[in-house]
């Protein structure tokens, strides 16, 4: 009986890696510095300081993922994590309603029903839940999208609780880091996370991180401050800032870094009812 | 999150299997039942329907209201006997014999490997495991549901000032932090104050005023009441409504003094608390407004609010105050509120607001300035 047990368990992941998930090329050319990103496997890193339109980033690409394809969307679900209360569903219904062309009832619940969402409260929980949701992605294969929002909410009360050691501050993080990557590569999914700059650039900033070339381009007060592991899995870096511009409206930049092949893009995007527009 | 153990017949599960453990949770109450044979089964159960427990064999079964987040999940859980029905005793002995202590331990080791070195039945321990996750992790909800939920229990609070209305698209909103930040004398009081009044007389509601300054005064208040409403039965009456709006006058007065210096306590704490204030807005439905300084930034010179960087990505709207109430000065600066923040409007509209002596409101033209 436990060995029927053990193998009916594989096989659902067998066939849900058979399935195959949806390719995800064009969720937003614009965020990726080369052709064809994101593909399965990728871990992008969203950072900036408070106000440059990281979550309104997120919310387009939700909506972008749950509208049908005959509304020009990829129809594909999303799993939305928010450790800190910060989405807001008013907000993606607008914009849902300017990118429909109806916009009834029907249509948008059957548009949000393509979107689940979690709360988490301490990095404890968030750990068990992505332990928990392991099974969801096991029986969702049309599930390619995970978004965190913030994995940087817990630092200041992990690095309070951990006490002296640096090892314990980290471990949650750790942990949560190496689960995510796991779960990243299993299901082909693609990770889309948002960290806040909380901390002040250092005098002597990202030097090792880019080499000179690139630093010119990214003027952001890049600070890493988050643990190893999660430094190492993410494979693309994109640096949102705040525009000022000499007209009425104040625009956004973000800067797209490959981490491993060094290519480095900047575009500028503004925020409309309507959400962001390139 | 959920903390409730009750057993329940329920009838009609597609598997078959009358009797589950159920966890009780979740934000709209929802009923989360765990089968042991099988995958996690979600009937939608509004909170108040009647449930028949039936005597089970582990009599430790407790109900408890749907308590803080934070205690149940903060703390790493130790495994311990009556935690989830079939963690035993000399089950809790093998596991702290392989090193197996907390709830996060047991989740993340292989339950192969465990179920050979602690000779413990496999079959067993994945079913501990599934009633440990459902009870200590978060459960995902649809989005078609949120947004039924959440139209509604939204509400849109009138602040008591046209133009801060016009400025904050409408009013504020339940669900959300508002911060009001701005120099001393600028009028953060004031506005607290007028809000207060709008709700409690306006729209019958409760209202919770924290202040952490000394600033609250009854009698301006009155004078506020008294202008709005003519009646003096309806500004003594007591509200009958729920409490909507949560009033925090200051927070940067409580938070300043654990700021600064090399431990990070002060950072946690500042951060627990701003996470408190965001749970209780959402899950209760309640304006959240809370006052701050301002400081100006080392590069750009501009007023930017006090308590750093960290603190600025808690409230969802900011509001930057100005303006010096000089009484012996004619044709002083007027106050201008500022909208620095917000999830629904472009920033940088200003308005003319109008803090008065007798708190009449007056329509003000709005002047947007770029």
């Amino acid at each position: 009986m436990g060995d029927a047990f053990r193998r009916a368990e594989s096989g659902t992941q067998l066939l849900a890696r058979l399935e195959g998930r949806s390719s995800l090329k064009n969720l937003e050319p614009n965020l990726f510095a080369e052709e064809g990103s994101p593909v399965h496997g990728d871990v992008i890193e969203f950072h900036g300081p408070e106000g440059t339109g990281k979550t309104e980033m997120l919310y387009h690409l939700v909506a972008r993922c749950i509208i049908p394809k005959s509304g020009g969307g990829l129809e594909v679900e999303v799993m939305f994590i928010d450790t800190d209360y910060h989405f807001d569903m008013l907000r993606l219904v607008t914009i849902l309603e300017h990118r429909l062309e109806q916009s009834t009832e029907e249509m948008m619940k059957r548009c949000l029903g393509r979107l689940f969402l979690v709360n988490c409260n301490s990095s404890t929980q968030l750990l068990l839940t992505l332990y928990s949701l392991e099974n969801m992605f096991c029986t969702h294969p049309s599930l390619c999208l995970l978004i965190l929002d913030s994995i940087s909410a817990f630092y200041w009360i992990d690095r309070s609780n951990g006490g002296e050691s640096l090892n314990s501050q980290e471990m949650n993080l750790k942990k949560c880091a190496n689960f995510l990557e796991k779960l990243v590569r299993e299901h082909h999914l693609v990770l889309f996370a948002t960290t806040q700059s909380i901390m002040q650039k250092s005098t002597n900033s990202a030097e090792g991180f880019f080499p000179l070339k690139l630093q010119s381009e990214i003027d952001a007060d890049y600070r890493p401050y988050l643990c190893k592991s999660w430094q190492q899995m993410v494979t693309h870096r994109i640096f949102f800032s705040k525009q000022f511009n000499s007209g009425n409206s104040t625009g956004f930049t973000l800067v797209s870094c490959h981490l491993k092949k060094k290519h480095v893009a900047k575009r500028s995007f503004s925020i409309a009812e309507c959400g962001v527009q390139f | 999150m959920a903390a409730g153990v009750v057993w329940v017949a329920l009838k009609g599960h597609p598997l078959g299997v009358t009797r589950h453990h159920c966890s009780v949770g979740g934000p709209m109450g929802m009923l989360r039942a765990v089968c042991p044979h099988g995958p996690p089964w979600y009937p939608r159960v509004r909170y108040g329907t009647p449930w028949v427990p039936i005597p089970s064999p582990h009599r430790s079964l407790r109900f408890h209201p749907r308590s803080a987040p934070s205690h149940s999940a903060g703390a790493m859980v130790v495994l311990r006997a009556g935690l989830c029905p079939g963690l035993t005793e000399e089950m809790i002995q093998l596991l702290r014999a392989n090193n197996i202590r907390t709830v996060v331990d047991f989740v993340s080791s292989d339950l192969e490997d465990v179920a050979q070195s602690c000779s413990l039945s496999y079959k067993a321990l994945v079913a501990v495991r599934r009633v440990l996750l459902a009870q200590f992790s978060a459960f995902p909800t649809n989005g078609a549901d949120l947004y039924e939920e959440l139209k509604s229990s939204t509400a849109i609070l009138p602040t008591g000032n046209p133009s801060l209305d016009q400025l904050l698209d409408a009013g504020l909103y339940t669900g959300e932090v508002t911060e009001l930040a701005g120099a001393p004398g600028s009028g953060k009081t004031q506005v607290c104050l007028s809000i207060a009044a709008s709700v409690s007389l306006g729209l019958r509601q409760h209202v919770f005023f924290l202040d952490s300054t000394g600033g609250f005064t009854a009698s301006r208040l009155y004078q506020m009441l008294q202008a709005r409403v003519e009646d003096k039965e309806e500004q003594v009456e007591s509200s009958a409504g729920p409490l909507k709006a949560v009033l925090i006058d200051s927070v940067s007065a409580v938070l300043s003094p654990l700021l600064g210096g090399r431990q990070s306590e002060g950072l946690a704490i500042m951060m627990q608390l701003a996470r408190e204030l965001k749970t209780l807005a959402k899950e209760f439905s309640v304006a959240v407004v809370v006052t701050n300084q301002v400081t100006r930034d080392s590069s750009t010179g501009a007023l930017k609010s006090a308590l750093g960087r960290s603190w600025s990505f808690v409230p969802s709207t900011r509001v930057l105050l100005q303006g010096r109430a000089v009484p012996w000065e004619e044709g002083a600066a007027p106050h201008t509120a500022c909208l620095a923040k917000s999830p629904r409007q472009p920033t940088g509209m200003q308005v003319q607001l109008d803090i008065g002596s007798d708190a009449v409101q007056e329509q003000r033209p709005v002047t947007p300035t770029p």
